[in-house]
């Protein structure tokens, strides 16, 4: 593990991309524990109320805090999606590393397999799984991470088999490193810079397919506080709730929104390091 | 052209492989689940109250899942093969005329909201490329990334409550007649709007500051006759493509719209499907979605093809 | 003056902060004349020919005039005045000729398109030594000698009296540039006034006419070609004309036949369901010998390289470490494996581009057992006259040349007995190649080494090596022609 540290740039600059990044995790940890009421707490003498100092976003149709709810919800919605994004890109990584280590068969083997699923609509996948096994976390991590390896392979084995090909690590194969070594401190290195706004990325896209999903009740079940359940279930009361509705709503884009900037920042950032 | 045969045969087998292994794996699923079937199916037709063993041993026999796994595939297989894709347990009726009825549906509001994009993101792509780096530039490119962080579901909530809640102009919802198509489309158009308007500005840029369109002009090339001659042709390569291909992503987006929308298109079928758990329906849809997602990467490779000669030579080698 | 067919005076190009690139420069071109503008990468040489055109890029500011004969003279910062030029008076040989073809149309249209007759296309092709299958293909189909031909084809065929070639042998292989030397010499015999732009020695010496020398922005010599290629009178000139490798001090000396450090024997190799691109190759490397690999690009060379280092195997044949083959076991290339070693084309490319360099040569200890980078790096980059204040930087922040440089202290620092270096020099500017060339020479003297030394430039390793091996030599040929062809060509 040296060897990795050892690989990092010299003069390492925090990426401002790090700023949003970090908002969104402690955001995530420290919902639940910021919510000011229960979130599964009804109250039917309340329900579908307006936003007041005791219920700061309203109540939902079951009398219900909604800032509560959305508190709740947040590391089920972000939470979820960094941990279905990290488990597929290193299922990815790991594969697109053999493949473009591995001989021909091997190589042969892992990207048709790659092309394959990519040949299927992935929310599509992600639902099959979903509505089969029942909804829950479980199906819908299988569903999405089914969806989102091969991406993350086809990008570790193009740059990984890039990178093999250079003069540096020619060199060290002259000089005697053995494999191992070449392949923590030349190739991984590498691979992680070119993933690392790919995954930003899809962090963001996971955070819509997860409430997408919930939205059209293949995902997380109601009660649970999943922005996107949340929104189904508000939904028949749009006309007279819009700020309970607008609530979830705004976190999902804020946060895809963040996501989708982080990214773009990180992809300018490793772009211009291998341009010099 | 005996290239290009080929290359349709390839992908026809492609799709057709690709609709197989969707099938097989709709099949799979159903069948790897714990419970019993013939239960979750009774529970479905006449309501998880009233199942009672017999009903239960009724519909075990009826639809023959008593009998071992690989024959249910196979005569699974065969009768598809016959184009006979069985009968929707929720409704009774054939699931080929259940899909044909809803396939229509979709595909009217997916070609509409996709035509409807191209309108939209063409102008707004081509003009923010004519000036990268222009305020129009800026302004295309704060749209678009903001339209790509908001799932498709949230630009139809945010399109009903102004268009049909508060200035009550539009239906919020339902198929009737040519209003209640206008919502769907713009929200299908909107989410596809995101992702063309950058591609389509990035190929105007490209082609504009390549070489060979100033070479065209020293030659003494017409600013316009060198657009028209080699402009053009460069800049539609990756638009085209990706324009079809997008229609391919379409369906990751009909699914919540229809629901949304409460549109009785193949995606509206599929969660009803998924959620009563009607099996053929599910399987049905699945095979026709990964049919026509195949088919639609076939046509996005024939334009290129037609499009770019390097690819044609390249398919040829 | 009257006779000039073009004419730039007083040219300045600045950039954004005010740094002049071009600094007034004046140059006339006589009428049917040919001027070639020679100078290094970096010394502003292809801004000239962009002004003239007025293709500069926005973020620079040009001032000056343009003259064409018989025209008023046009402002270099009025580039659409300059527009109106295109075609009727002037008209480009651009530099990268790939780029100038419109990759989705075929190349007899683009022809067309510049207002070439439909008959006069398969003449203007066959004029340059295209056959007419040329306008019927698709540019990506063209090697870059031949788009380059179609390109001064077209330029003759639009009839602009003045034609600017911005480097137009950039990148191209030896025979290749002899091909575009003549055709532009045929531009100048069809009666057209030609101002070449180039950084490469022989450019001026085969082309008749004047030559200036550009340096800085600045035109510091010119004259008749002939005259300051014989005597230049600046002493920049003299530097940089004589870093052209037929200029360098020639090589004589005696090798240790008796000691082979490296040899082959039989080799022949070809890439799958293909035919062999050499056969029957025998080579012999001694201890400070240097032997020489040349031959056209795509002819192997590269490959003949790894297989030497044991990288790749041959199809049939043997390589020899100090005479042990390491084809027959590959079990004995593990002991010797540090002593034979590569050096690279591009030079920062083979270095670890996120860590720093003093790191890079530090884990060198780790596989060489007795080695102390902080004893043994320093004497060491004392003689190869790098900076140590180097190795603190990352390879991106080193110039090619040090870079070249530090890639060589770190094979040395593994104790060689044989090093391979692939086209070492080439993404050098011929000042610094010229340098590290005869520094490498040295330390093959000093130590003992073998060197091999593989090039596409012929004048560069005939002023080194000892020994020179022509790939194209041991091309299959039908077995007649087999016997006559002699295993090696020895130089003296």
């Amino acid at each position: 593990m040296t060897m990795l540290l050892e690989a990092r740039p010299t003069r390492s600059r925090l990426p401002g991309a790090i700023w949003p990044l970090a908002a969104l995790a402690a955001f995530a940890a420290s919902g639940p524990f910021l919510a000011p009421y229960d979130p599964d707490a009804q109250d039917l003498l309340r329900v579908m109320e307006a936003p007041s100092w005791h219920h700061l976003l309203g109540t939902d149709h079951v009398g219900r805090d909604v800032l509560s709810r959305v508190l709740a919800g947040a590391p089920q919605s972000l939470g979820l999606a960094a941990l279905c994004v990290a488990l597929a890109a290193s299922i990815g990584v790991m594969l697109g590393l053999s493949a473009a280590n591995g001989g021909r068969f091997t190589r042969a083997a892992i990207m048709r397999l790659a092309d394959l699923m990519l040949a299927f609509p992935g929310l599509l996948l992600a639902m099959l799984f979903a509505g089969f096994l029942g909804g829950g976390i479980w199906p819908m991590l299988i569903g999405l991470k089914l969806a989102l390896w091969p991406q993350y392979a086809r990008m570790a084995e193009a740059v990984a088999t890039g990178v093999l090909r250079e003069g540096h690590v020619e060199a060290a194969r002259l000089a005697g490193f053995p494999e191992r070594v070449i392949l923590l401190r030349h190739v991984l290195p590498a691979v992680l810079r070119a993933i690392l706004p790919l995954a930003t990325f899809g962090v963001g896209q996971a955070i819509m397919s997860i409430s997408a999903l919930g939205f059209l009740g293949l995902g997380l079940k109601p009660p649970t506080p999943e922005w996107g359940a949340t929104i189904n279930e508000l939904l028949p009361f749009l006309s007279e709730g819009f700020v309970q509705m607008a609530a979830p709503c705004l976190l999902i884009f804020v946060s895809v929104l963040l996501l989708t900037l982080a990214g773009r920042a990180l992809a300018t950032q490793t772009t211009g390091l291998n341009h010099d | 052209m005996t290239t290009i045969a080929r290359i349709i045969l390839s992908r026809i087998g492609q799709a057709l492989a690709t609709a197989a292994m969707l099938a097989t794996l709709c099949f799979a699923f159903v069948h790897a689940l714990p419970g019993d079937l013939s239960l979750r199916v009774a529970a479905a037709r006449v309501g998880d109250e009233r199942v009672t063993s017999e009903t239960a041993e009724r519909i075990r026999r009826e639809e023959g899942l008593d009998r071992p796994l690989i024959v249910q595939y196979g005569q699974w297989m065969g009768n598809l093969a016959r184009g006979d894709l069985g009968r929707s347990l929720l409704s009774g009726k054939p699931v080929t005329a259940e899909l044909a009825y809803h396939t229509k549906f979709t595909l009217q509001l997916g070609l509409i909201g996709w035509l409807l994009s191209y309108v939209l993101a063409l102008p707004l792509g081509i003009w923010a490329g004519m000036r990268p780096g222009g305020a129009v530039d800026r302004a295309t490119e704060a749209l678009a990334v903001t339209l790509a962080s908001l799932p498709a579901f949230l630009v139809g909530i945010g399109l009903i409550t102004l268009f049909a809640l508060t200035l009550r102009w539009l239906p919020p919802a339902g198929f009737r007649t040519f209003a209640h198509m206008v919502l769907p489309a713009f929200t299908l158009a909107l989410s596809l709007v995101a992702f063309s308007i950058p591609v389509i500005r990035n190929a105007v840029v490209e082609a504009r500051s390549a070489f060979f369109m100033t070479y065209a002009r020293v030659k003494g090339l017409s600013p316009v006759s060198a657009l028209r001659h080699h402009g053009l042709r460069n800049a539609a390569i990756p638009v085209v493509t990706f324009a079809a291909l997008q229609f391919a992503f379409v369906i990751d987006g009909f699914v919540v719209i229809e629901t949304l929308f409460n549109y009785p298109g193949l995606g509206e079928l599929l969660v009803k499907a998924l959620v009563a758990r009607d099996v053929p329906v599910i399987m049905g849809a699945g095979l026709v979605i990964g049919f026509a997602f195949a088919l639609v990467s076939l046509l996005a490779d024939l334009a290129r093809l037609w499009l770019d000669p390097r690819e044609l030579a390249e398919a040829r080698a | 003056m009257t006779d000039m067919a073009l004419t730039i005076t007083n040219l300045w190009v600045r950039d954004r902060q005010g740094n002049a690139l071009v600094k007034g420069v004046s140059l006339a071109v006589p009428r049917n004349g040919v001027l070639t503008l020679i100078g290094e990468t970096g010394s502003g040489k292809s801004l000239i020919a962009q002004a003239v055109f007025g293709l500069l890029s926005p973020e620079l500011a040009a001032s000056g005039t343009i003259t064409i004969a018989g025209h008023r003279p046009i402002e270099a910062g009025n580039p659409r005045a300059l527009a109106r030029l295109w075609r009727e008076q002037i008209m480009l040989i651009p530099q990268e000729p790939s780029l100038a073809l419109d990759p989705t149309m075929k190349v007899r249209r683009q022809m067309a398109l510049a207002g070439l007759a439909d008959a006069a296309i398969n003449p203007a092709l066959s004029a340059f030594d295209l056959p007419a299958s040329t306008g019927q293909s698709f540019p990506f189909a063209l090697s870059g000698g031949m788009a380059q031909r179609v390109l001064i084809a077209t330029a003759l065929g639009v009839g602009a009296p003045v034609i600017i070639a911005d480097e137009p042998t950039k990148g191209l292989d030896t025979d290749r540039v002899t091909q575009t030397i003549d055709a532009l010499r045929q531009l100048a015999g069809a009666g057209r006034t030609l101002l070449v732009i180039t950084h490469e020695r022989r450019v001026a010496e085969e082309l008749p006419g004047e030559l200036a020398i550009i340096r800085d922005g600045a035109i510091i010599e010119r004259g008749e070609s002939v005259h300051i290629l014989e005597a230049p009178e600046s002493d920049y000139a003299r530097i940089w004309l004589d870093a052209d490798p037929r200029h360098w001090p020639r090589c004589h000396r005696c090798c240790d036949m008796e000691r082979l450090t490296l040899s082959a024997h039989g080799l022949s190799f070809g890439w799958p369901q293909q035919p062999p691109l050499f056969e029957n190759l025998d080579l012999h490397l001694p201890k400070g010998g240097v032997l020489a690999v040349s031959g056209p690009s795509g002819s192997g060379k590269s490959t003949l390289g790894d297989i030497l280092l044991g990288l790749r195997r041959p199809r049939m044949g043997s390589v020899e470490w100090g005479g042990i083959d390491i084809v027959a076991s590959s079990a004995a290339i593990r002991p010797l494996r540090q002593r034979y070693q590569k050096l690279h084309q591009d030079p920062i490319k083979a270095f670890l581009p996120h860590l720093a360099l003093m790191r890079q040569f530090k884990a060198l200890e780790a596989v060489k057992p007795g080695l102390s980078v902080a004893r043994d790096l320093p004497p060491l980059l004392d003689r190869l006259r790098v900076k140590p204040s180097l190795l603190n930087r990352l390879p991106g922040e080193i110039s090619g040349g040090e870079a070249q440089r530090l890639a060589l202290a770190r094979i040395l620092l593994l104790d060689p007995f044989a090093i391979i270096a692939d086209e070492p020099t080439s993404r050098l500017d011929p000042v610094v190649q010229r340098e590290t060339m005869l520094l490498l020479r040295e330390l093959v003297d000093e130590n003992g080494l073998g060197l091999v030394l593989i090039s596409h430039d012929l004048a560069l390793l005939r002023s080194l090596a000892d020994e020179t091996i022509d790939l194209s030599d041991h091309r299959p040929r039908s077995p007649a022609q087999l016997k006559g062809a002699t295993a090696s060509t020895t130089l003296s």
